[in-house]
């Protein structure tokens, strides 16, 4: 997508979003905000072996019903 | 002791004259009443007051102390709590138009505590929307002011929350935390707020912002208050998924004032190249250093990972996890958000799900190395932020482009503890942050009553005089 996204870029943005029905006066929020959010996440490291464990696993004994 | 000194009155100095039958929480909290009332109208810092109710629990906290003694250091002893803690029968709002109406019927697992223990329930005060997106002028409510200076900011979320504690309306307030939202507005007003470990403190009926990284904490004028009221409101809670299942330290015999061979670390790096500081930040921060030099403290330069890393990582998995909560919201009646709010959520419908999982992942290889760096000191120390500025809208963008030295904490789930460290040219607090090994939280509220106690800035207190009436 261009840096100036237009109105069809946003609207289809919004689509992916989930938010189809967003209101074009929030189109540029969406778009000012998404810049913002692709330049955070592109300075993520995505080379990640295999078994690269994401901070939140499931530790199943969290949910056993009255556990205390 | 003269009625119009009883607002300034620490929890600890409070306790102590109520458990000698000195003071009577009746009239402790007719002293906080009263006060809100002539002055609140200059810093918005209460959304909602329940003078009536804490009238009642003032009496019969009075009855039962003069038959039993007080079952703890909080009874009878006023309090308030951010208005995103659940309180049954209570407005709870957010300060967000989305939740005008929302009544809770059942109290926040700390607020259950509090009241167990037998505090007085002040009302509720002013955050950001939703602890994350202001300050906004398009809410519920208007932002809360700073009490040393009304036209500057008490930064947030627990904005109202640590201007209640610095104006004296209240000895205690609850706020939460998941980038820096008790330390920032404990910086920026001057008092004590801790972000305890994460974990140790339940969030249950704490209306979530960012689930992994939420943390629920006290605010108070110091940092022995602070540790009293986390004697209260810390333990396991099985209806908090993240809760830890530990013991639960005795914080107040901690404070030893002890800090002789006390190894600090300082993540030099950050404050001289990353986000340097301001010359009086930088100044006030070393002669915190040379207060705990001279109290026997060694001083050692540690290297944690860039701040942006931080930054980064926590800010793609909040955006995710608050476009989760409050995606049904914006997708059926988006203006009721305020605009600063809604800027901040709006995209993380647009993170895929794998980038979500490179965010966590990162977030396990920065936490290990915090705790990597942490098992090599003490305690870390560092500024919570620059003094506070004026109260004026912020461009939401700042969100994503500015660094904090606080988020990296929330990262980890460090104990952090915000301290008043001084007092710049415009009268406005310096902050000092002293951040613990995971669960060493009574370590960290030691370090700091050390400081206090070694310091005189608890003296100081911001000057508030009521309106003239026509």
């Amino acid at each position: 997508m261009a840096d100036d996204p237009t109105q069809t870029d946003i609207a289809w943005l919004a689509r992916q979003a989930g938010l189809p029905d967003l209101p074009p006066e929030y189109y540029p929020q969406l778009a000012g905000a998404y810049a913002n959010v692709r330049r955070m996440v592109s300075r993520l490291p995505r080379d990640w072996p295999h078994g690269a464990e994401p901070a939140h696993v499931f530790v199943p004994t969290t949910f056993l019903p009255g556990k205390d | 002791m003269a009625a119009s000194d009883l607002h300034f009155l620490t929890v600890a100095e409070a306790s102590r004259l109520i458990a000698a039958r000195k003071l009577s929480p009746v009239e402790l909290t007719e002293a906080h009443l009263d006060r809100i009332a002539a002055l609140d109208d200059q810093l918005d810092s209460f959304v909602t007051l329940t003078a009536d109710r804490a009238r009642a629990e003032a009496r019969a906290a009075e009855a039962a102390i003069a038959a039993d003694g007080p079952r703890t250091r909080l009874h009878g002893i006023p309090y308030s709590l951010k208005d995103i803690y659940d309180t049954a029968g209570i407005r709870t709002t957010a300060q967000s138009k989305l939740l005008a109406d929302n009544v809770p019927t059942r109290d926040a697992a700390c607020q259950e505590k509090l009241a167990a223990a037998g505090g007085v329930l002040l009302g509720k005060n002013a955050t950001w929307e939703f602890a994350h997106g202001g300050p906004s002028w398009d809410v519920l409510f208007p932002p809360a002011r700073n009490p040393w200076n009304r036209d500057y900011s008490p930064a947030g979320s627990s904005s109202g929350s640590s201007a209640a504690v610095a104006a004296g309306f209240a000895p205690a307030t609850f706020g939460s935390d998941t980038g820096g939202s008790i330390r920032g507005p404990a910086a920026a007003c001057g008092i004590a707020g801790l972000k305890p470990t994460y974990g140790l403190v339940s969030r249950r009926g704490v209306i979530p912002n960012c689930f992994s990284h939420d943390h629920a904490g006290p605010l108070a004028w110091t940092a022995e208050d602070v540790a009293i009221l986390m004697q209260i409101i810390a333990g396991h809670d099985p209806e908090d998924p993240g809760s830890l299942d530990v013991p639960v330290p005795d914080f107040t015999t901690a404070l030893t004032g002890d800090v002789s061979g006390l190894v600090i670390g300082v993540p030099w790096r950050w404050l001289e190249e990353e986000a340097p500081l301001q010359p009086a930040t930088r100044a006030a921060f070393d002669a915190a250093l040379g207060v705990f030099r001279d109290l026997g403290a060694e001083i050692r330069p540690v290297s944690l990972p860039p701040i942006q890393q931080f930054e980064d990582a926590k800010k793609t998995i909040a955006v995710v996890e608050l476009f989760t909560i409050h995606g049904p919201d914006l997708r059926t009646r988006p203006e009721l958000f305020g605009s600063s709010l809604r800027y901040r959520i709006i995209a993380g419908g647009l993170v895929r799900a794998e980038e979500y999982v490179w965010a966590m992942r990162q977030r396990t290889v920065l936490a290990r190395a915090m705790q990597s760096v942490m098992a090599t000191v003490d305690v870390l120390m560092l500024p919570t932020q620059e003094p506070a500025g004026k109260l004026e809208p912020i461009d939401p963008a700042t969100l994503f482009t500015k660094p904090s030295f606080t988020t990296a904490f929330n990262v980890g789930g460090n104990p952090a503890l915000s301290l008043c460290c001084g007092f710049a040219e415009n009268g406005m607090p310096f902050s000092l942050q002293i951040v613990g090994k995971l669960l060493d939280d009574a370590n960290v509220l030691r370090v700091g009553d050390a400081y206090e106690k070694a310091t005189p800035w608890r003296d100081r207190r911001p000057s508030l005089v009521a309106r003239a009436t026509a």
